[in-house]
């Protein structure tokens, strides 16, 4: 076993694997701070993103009601952060558990239904919910938003403007300090996911995608699989939400909205469903393009002439939709796996598959 | 087990006011290998349904040693020891080959969400002895050096190993196969065969075979129930039923039109 | 009592708007089990399309119609022709794929339109304006009045359609088992062809009633389209009856309670009053009201 897993450390994969988190680490000290922060985006978002992967990606269920989930993290960290003053230790968690219980509420309900009518149900979750947020006031702040607690952990570690931490020498301004934050928290839920799509809830779900009346007769409890799923990828959302609101330090309820939920789809498509990494390369690509929109010259910049960043992003979210759906349906993952595939000699031919990644066997 | 495996009694299915099948009767003793034949569209792949709680039938009673089948959901008929195949074969192309018979052993396993997303404990016990389980299935089927192939690089006859695996490693006591030998040549169908009859023989199951190839079910079944047009029209032992004048009949008549 | 009836006149109108985009949803379920979430946009599309032709070129306006009908059935069977029958058929991608690109299609219309067009309103260009029937201290504006002929005239001829010619057993075979359609000699190709075309027209029709409330194209119509949701769901997605009643219902319900709003509901509850009659429904009946527990196919 020993020798077969130092192959497996020694592989290109795991190498690979090593030099993305160390890039990764060391990406704030070459970014400009406005690359910083868009940085810093792509990470929260993928957070977000990875747990849309696990209820779409994995268990199959289009939801557009992600958006939704998002907002309940926000506004649960804003309460408990701002409103009371809890450390951000608690709150951040908070936030995904209320968002977890949100989704172990609305799953039964909406999971009774073929995955069709679910996306639509989910529509009404975002709707109902943003006529919620917006009645809320007292949490939300009404129509015209609120403010967003700062991440507060100790008098040392308080991402406020201005404040920055020094680890031997190299300072984390707050950009950076979010940035860090957020990785780790990526880190935490890519493992999660990873264990999971290799145990048996995470084949179930796999399963319910394909065909679920054959899942079913084989033992899986099709409503359980599916509000696991949902409740998982509700937590994530509320995270990502939490931490979100709280870089952004300001949002409206206005701003969880379809075109947001679609902006999570979008990443999960674009990066490959039902892979661990895919939603993280999606969410490179969809946060990441948004900033990069802004500086095109045909955009408009504050309503003057040309196309508004708003427009031409959604519509290159759906061409890229679109487009990968039509021509590579398991996002860039799968175009990876398409240039490194060699024949194997054994396994019948099978060819390298990023959903592979990690299994937990040596190959025979 | 005292009394048959399964009894079936006055079976009917209709959809509105076609008749898939009608007033099936049979019961099958525990360890038998007990076959269900007829022509295309005689019902067969319905009553399997049927059994299989896909299809809720209009008539009838069903029962499972000492339960009434008809009283459980689909989910419930892995834990009530009833496994089956699937004609159209339901191998789930983007897991390898011992994921998919690790779905067999879903069932047999405990672990949830949060035990297996934190990898503790319960989790990691159970990978380790159920992934062995389902090496031992893949390798009584004899394809265990596909373990790590998708299903969809491996020929036909493979996949069907691997679907019956599946089944295997379910633990079933009742071993329901649909179609086994559908859409095999000469060779694949004698290594099927050749298969069907070990499992019976090492493993002791109950099975319940549904086909159309007349030749294989009168090689492997002990005994035979015949349906055509969703009607019964003979149940026994396969030297009787290949004599009874009415099934030569329906299986003549249908050579005759084809040809 | 005539605000209740002016409401429940308006609402019935709008009601069978819905009623024509749900229709619009149901023809391509019914022959390919696939929900055409682009279904808004077109509508969308078609609305300013008319405008644009009436208004700023000055075609006269049944001619606008006539030429949106054209050209929107057109693209939607070279939609359907061109990428989703191959993502399909060539790809063997499953539905949940092919649901998802008509996704990505809609938002990629509705932001196209708001980037050619822009924010503000424009006028549709409609001769009946705002003629109006007055009757029993009830308005009877014409283009409600229109909306509501319009309407029963299409499901009339849905009806004598599914009745007496053989597509609509022909769309229903299809949808059921598309190869085994091919096999029976079922001309595939233009079953699609005839579903993405009709939902296209319908579409437009839709698009141009309800442009009409409160008569005038904006980008908020895609929106406005979304709540045609509720009422398939209420409907059911195979039933053509289905979506008429969910239609009708939903705009009853969305203009009776912008009429009489209890203030505890919060503003703007009559925006999502659809959903939450829906939801409510689903908890009642996981199907719809009129539909039925889909049969798959082991």
């Amino acid at each position: 076993m020993s020798a077969a897993l130092v192959q497996r450390v020694r592989s290109p994969r795991a190498l690979g694997w090593t030099a993305g988190w160390v890039v990764a680490i060391l990406l704030p000290s070459v970014l400009s701070e406005g690359q910083e922060s868009t940085a810093t985006f792509v990470v929260i978002g993928a957070i977000g993103a990875v747990g849309l992967g696990v209820l779409t990606g994995y268990a199959g269920q289009i939801s557009l009601g992600h958006a939704f989930f998002l907002g309940v993290g926000a506004y649960t960290g804003a309460v408990l952060g701002a409103n009371h003053h809890w450390n951000a230790i608690f709150w951040i968690p908070a936030a995904g558990l209320v968002a977890a219980l949100c989704g172990l509420i609305i799953a039964p309900t909406a999971l009774r239904l073929r995955g069709l009518y679910l996306a639509i149900v989910t529509i009404g979750v975002l709707f109902i919910g943003q006529d919620i947020f917006l009645n809320s006031s007292s949490w939300t702040g009404g129509p015209e938003g609120r403010e967003f607690p700062i991440v507060h952990f100790s008098s040392s570690l308080d991402f406020a403007y201005g404040n920055t931490l020094n680890i031997g020498g190299y300072t984390i301004d707050h950009n950076g300090l979010y940035y860090y934050l957020g990785l780790i928290i990526l880190a935490i839920s890519l493992l999660f996911v990873w264990n999971l799509s290799r145990t048996r809830m995470g084949r179930a779900m796999q399963a319910v995608r394909e065909r679920e009346l054959a899942a079913s007769v084989m033992g899986i409890d099709l409503a359980r699989t599916k509000i696991a799923a949902f409740v998982v990828s509700s937590f994530f959302a509320g995270i990502c939400g939490a931490l979100y609101g709280s870089f952004l330090s300001f949002a409206q309820p206005g701003d969880w909205d379809l075109t947001l939920s679609i902006q999570y789809l979008a990443a999960i498509i674009i990066g490959g469903m039902g892979t661990v990494m895919g939603p993280v390369l999606g969410a490179f690509v969809v946060f990441g393009l948004a900033d990069v929109i802004k500086t095109l010259s045909f955009v408009s910049q504050n309503g003057s002439g040309g196309i508004s960043p708003n427009d031409f992003s959604s519509m290159v979210y759906g061409v890229l939709i679109i487009g990968f759906l039509v021509v590579e349906p398991r996002g860039l993952m799968g175009l990876g796996a398409r240039f490194t595939s060699r024949p194997r000699r054994r396994g019948g031919g099978a060819t390298l598959d990023p959903r592979r990644e990690g299994r937990q066997f040596a190959p025979d | 087990m005292t009394g048959p495996a399964l009894r079936v009694s006055g079976l009917g299915l209709r959809f509105g006011s076609v008749v898939a099948f009608e007033d099936v009767n049979f019961s099958v003793e525990p360890g038998e290998l007990f076959a269900v034949i007829g022509p295309n569209g005689a019902g067969k792949t319905s009553l399997f349904n049927v059994l299989s709680r896909v299809y809720t039938p209009s008539a009838g009673s069903v029962r499972l040693g000492d339960r009434d089948l008809l009283a459980l959901k689909a989910r419930q008929l892995a834990a009530a020891g009833v496994g089956r195949t699937f004609q159209n074969l339901a191998l789930y192309g983007d897991m390898t080959v011992l994921d998919n018979v690790l779905i067999g052993r879903h069932h047999l396993m405990r672990s949830g969400f949060m035990a297996g997303g934190l990898w503790f404990g319960r989790a990691r016990r159970e990978e380790r002895v159920h992934r062995e389980a389902a090496r031992e299935a893949l390798a009584f089927v004899g394809a265990e050096s596909c373990a790590d192939a998708r299903p969809k690089a491996l020929p036909y006859g493979t996949r069907k190993k691997i679907e019956l695996a599946r089944a295997l490693a379910m633990e079933p006591g009742l071993l329901m196969l649909d179609e086994p030998v559908a859409g095999m040549s000469e060779a694949e169908r004698a290594e099927i065969t050749e298969l069907v009859q070990r499992v019976h023989r090492e493993r002791g199951l109950t099975m319940l075979l549904v086909e159309h190839d007349m030749g294989m079910v009168m090689q492997v079944a002990q005994r035979v129930l015949v349906l055509d047009f969703g009607r019964q029209i003979a149940c026994d032992v396969p030297a009787v039923v290949q004599r009874d004048p009415e099934v030569i009949r329906a299986y003549l008549g249908e050579e005759l039109q084809a040809a | 009592m005539t605000k209740f009836w002016q409401l429940a006149f308006e609402g019935f109108s709008l009601g069978c708007v819905y009623a024509l985009i749900a229709l619009g949803f149901t023809v391509i379920y019914r022959s390919s089990a696939v929900i055409n979430f682009a279904q808004g946009s077109m509508l969308l599309i078609a609305a300013y399309l008319i405008s644009w032709l009436t208004v700023n070129e000055g075609v006269p306006f049944f001619v606008s119609m006539l030429i949106s009908i054209a050209m929107l059935a057109a693209a939607a069977v070279g939609f359907q022709a061109a990428v989703l029958r191959r993502v399909r058929r060539m790809l063997e991608q499953p539905i949940f794929t092919v649901v998802m690109i008509t996704i990505g299609l809609s938002i990629t219309l509705t932001a196209a339109v708001d980037a050619i067009w822009g924010p503000q309103q424009r006028l549709l260009g409609d001769p009946w304006g705002s003629s109006a029937v007055h009757a029993a201290g009830v308005v009877f504006n014409w283009d409600k009045l229109w909306a509501i002929i319009f309407v029963a005239v299409i499901v009339a001829g849905f009806y004598a359609f599914d009745r007496y010619s053989r597509y609509g057993l022909a769309t229903r075979a299809t949808a059921a088992d598309e190869e085994a359609a091919l096999a029976v000699g079922i001309p595939v190709m233009r079953i699609h062809a005839l579903a993405w075309g009709v939902a296209g027209s319908l579409a437009v029709v839709a698009g141009l009633f309800l442009a009409g409330f409160p008569n005038s194209p904006n980008p908020a119509l895609g929106n406005s389209a979304l709540l045609a949701f509720p009422a398939i769901i209420l409907g059911g997605l195979e039933s053509p009856l289905g979506a008429v009643v969910g239609g009708i219902v939903i705009g009853l319900v969305q203009l009776l309670t912008q009429g009489y709003e209890p203030g505890w509901l919060g503003n703007n509850f009559y925006e999502v009053a659809p959903y939450v009659v829906m939801i409510i429904v689903l908890l009642i009946r996981p199907y719809g009201l009129f539909g039925a527990r889909p049969v798959e196919r082991l």
